[in-house]
């Protein structure tokens, strides 16, 4: 669709961590005075393992309980504070997440659990059993994934650990959702899979119609599709710009990439 | 005759029952094992309905209905959110306490003494029982069609990705608490609508048909048969109690002190299959879908 220049596109999903703080234990794994998101496309959320984020998805998707701190989404529809809601009704906001740890359905084939996904509430009512009324837009993209990723057979169930993988970020498209975090989501991917991944993350940013946060271990892939990068360490918000940027500041070098680190 | 009827409405009654516990159970992961406190709760509501107030069958059929749904979702309300384990305990101590108070509140229930005199749905003269049997039978196909019909449709999905995965269906923006009191609700309904047909079938009753062993018997079916397998109920009623009562009991020329040891005897056969079953074929006969292998 064109849009004339008179009419400003709406401007993109954004997050804003206030005061954020999380403990487990007496431990603090999170402690986060002021952190922005989505002010571009891709953001890319960097650090050694344990820096705390995993926490911040979870504490922004509701899956954890923040101690302290607001989040709040500022959404198509107005201003929402997301630590008010429960987990649900932060995935129906348009806040959507897909998981580091392989998480599946065990009993629903591939095709099942993406229906089960674009499935909208009027159709799931426990008096309601006619043929599905999955908008025939999803019933598109549902088909259009399958091929995108190559699934031989999507009438059986995931088998390998990619599949599953790859299962849950399309599950998470297939909800809409305005504001996307993918965690880890080519962790154990094969190459060309991880491709995959990274093209469309490329193409989802430069549509402009959701922001992305994504974390991610695979650096050359963080520079290559991220617009802008946070670091964290120990649980705490250490740097933010542009890949370049973060690439070559000495705090990210000695914390995280190594006194080692070689590379162009 | 008579017996045979009897006996034929008790396996419908098992069969209805097991489907719903499918429902419950092998669709949605709820774990029941208070089946035959709303079994009571339809039941004496519905007896004491038609008996002591002498309401109008239908009416009182709803409403020992409604009762028996509202009250599975103030339970449900309270132990629905929690983990497998505590949801069998609290619908056991259910259970247990409609036993309870069918034997102390006498001014309703009769107490131990019984109470009597309730009608059959449909007064037919000596068919009323066949009439009721009919009733029972579609009845039980009302609740198979609904569970085959469920396994192609959006909400079958969704009461199995409660099953499979309840975190990762809520992170997808699906209320899964809501759905499970509402599907648990209604279904434990239905179980309340069984109790009261099973009282015209009884046309008498006394506390000790709200004793465990109802629910018990049901589950041994259920996980005979196989707990995720609409049919799963019926083989599992076929080749458990109606093997005995349908039968051996009435056509096996057993001697008499056989025959006065044959409630124990059962009990241990049920035991024996059960165990042998879930060694070989964990599902159930029919089987269905293993988890996958967590390595």
């Amino acid at each position: 669709m064109e849009s004339t220049p008179s009419t400003r596109p709406a401007p993109r999903a954004s997050l804003v961590l206030t005061d954020v703080v999380k403990s487990f234990g007496g431990r603090t794994v999170a402690d986060i005075p002021h952190l922005k998101l989505g002010r571009y496309g891709v953001e890319g959320l960097i650090g050694p393992n344990g820096a705390g984020k995993t926490t911040v998805t979870k504490l922004i998707t509701g899956a954890h309980s923040l101690d302290r701190g607001t989040i709040s989404y500022h959404g198509p529809s107005g201003v929402i504070d997301l630590s008010q809601l429960p987990s649900h009704r932060i995935a129906r906001a348009g806040v959507v997440k897909s998981n580091q740890v392989i998480q599946d359905f065990e009993t629903l084939t591939i095709r099942d659990s993406l229906l089960l996904a674009a499935a909208r509430p009027r159709d799931e009512r426990f008096w309601y059993l006619g043929r599905s009324r999955t908008s025939a837009e999803l019933v598109n993209d549902i088909d259009g994934y399958l091929e995108y990723f190559r699934f031989e057979n999507p009438d059986r169930h995931a088998l390998s650990a990619g599949e599953k993988k790859l299962l849950d970020i399309i599950r998470c498209l297939l909800v809409k959702p305005k504001f996307l975090l993918l965690d880890e989501p080519t962790a154990g991917l094969p190459q060309w899979e991880t491709d995959q991944v990274k093209e469309l993350v490329r193409q989802l940013g430069a549509e402009g119609e959701i922001s992305i946060l994504i974390i991610e271990h695979d650096l050359e892939l963080m520079w290559s599709v991220c617009d802008y990068v946070h670091f964290m360490a120990d649980g705490k918000l250490l740097l933010q710009g542009t890949p370049d940027e973060v690439r070559s500041d000495p705090t990210v070098i000695e914390k995280y990439l190594g006194g080692g680190h070689v590379e162009g | 005759m008579a017996y045979t009827i009897f006996a034929a409405s008790s396996m419908v009654v098992y069969i209805a029952l097991g489907t719903l516990l499918h429902l419950q159970f092998g669709r949605t992961g709820m774990v029941n094992f208070g089946v035959v406190g709303f079994v009571g709760i339809g039941m004496y509501g519905f007896g004491i309905l038609v008996s002591r107030y002498e309401l109008p069958v239908v009416v009182a059929l709803v409403l020992a209905t409604l009762i028996t749904t509202l009250l599975a979702a103030i339970l449900g309300w309270l132990i629905l959110d929690l983990d497998g384990e505590a949801v069998l305990v609290a619908t056991l101590a259910f259970a247990t306490i409609v036993y309870y108070l069918t034997v102390t509140q006498k001014d309703l229930t009769g107490g131990v003494a019984g109470l009597g005199g309730i009608p059959y749905p449909i007064d037919v003269g000596l068919d009323s029982a066949l009439a009721l049997l009919v009733i029972l039978i579609f009845v039980a196909l009302l609740f198979l069609g609904y569970a085959h019909r469920l396994g192609r449709v959006p909400y079958g999905r969704l009461l199995a990705s409660i099953k499979d995965n309840e975190p990762l269906a809520r992170s997808l923006g699906k209320s899964t608490f809501r759905e499970k009191l509402i599907f648990f609700s209604i279904t434990s309904g239905m179980m309340g609508l069984v109790g009261a047909l099973y009282a015209s079938t009884n046309q008498f009753l006394v506390p000790r048909m709200l004793a465990a062993g109802l629910t018990f018997t049901v589950w041994i079916a259920l996980t005979l048969g196989g707990r995720a397998k609409v049919l799963g109920a019926v083989v599992g009623v076929l080749i458990s109690v109606a093997l005995f009562d349908l039968v051996i009991e009435p056509f096996l020329p057993v001697p008499r002190w056989v025959g006065a040891l044959m409630p124990d005897l059962q009990l241990m056969f049920y035991g024996l299959i059960l165990v042998t079953v879930i060694l070989f074929r964990p599902l159930g006969l029919l089987g269905g879908r293993q988890k996958a292998q967590r390595s």
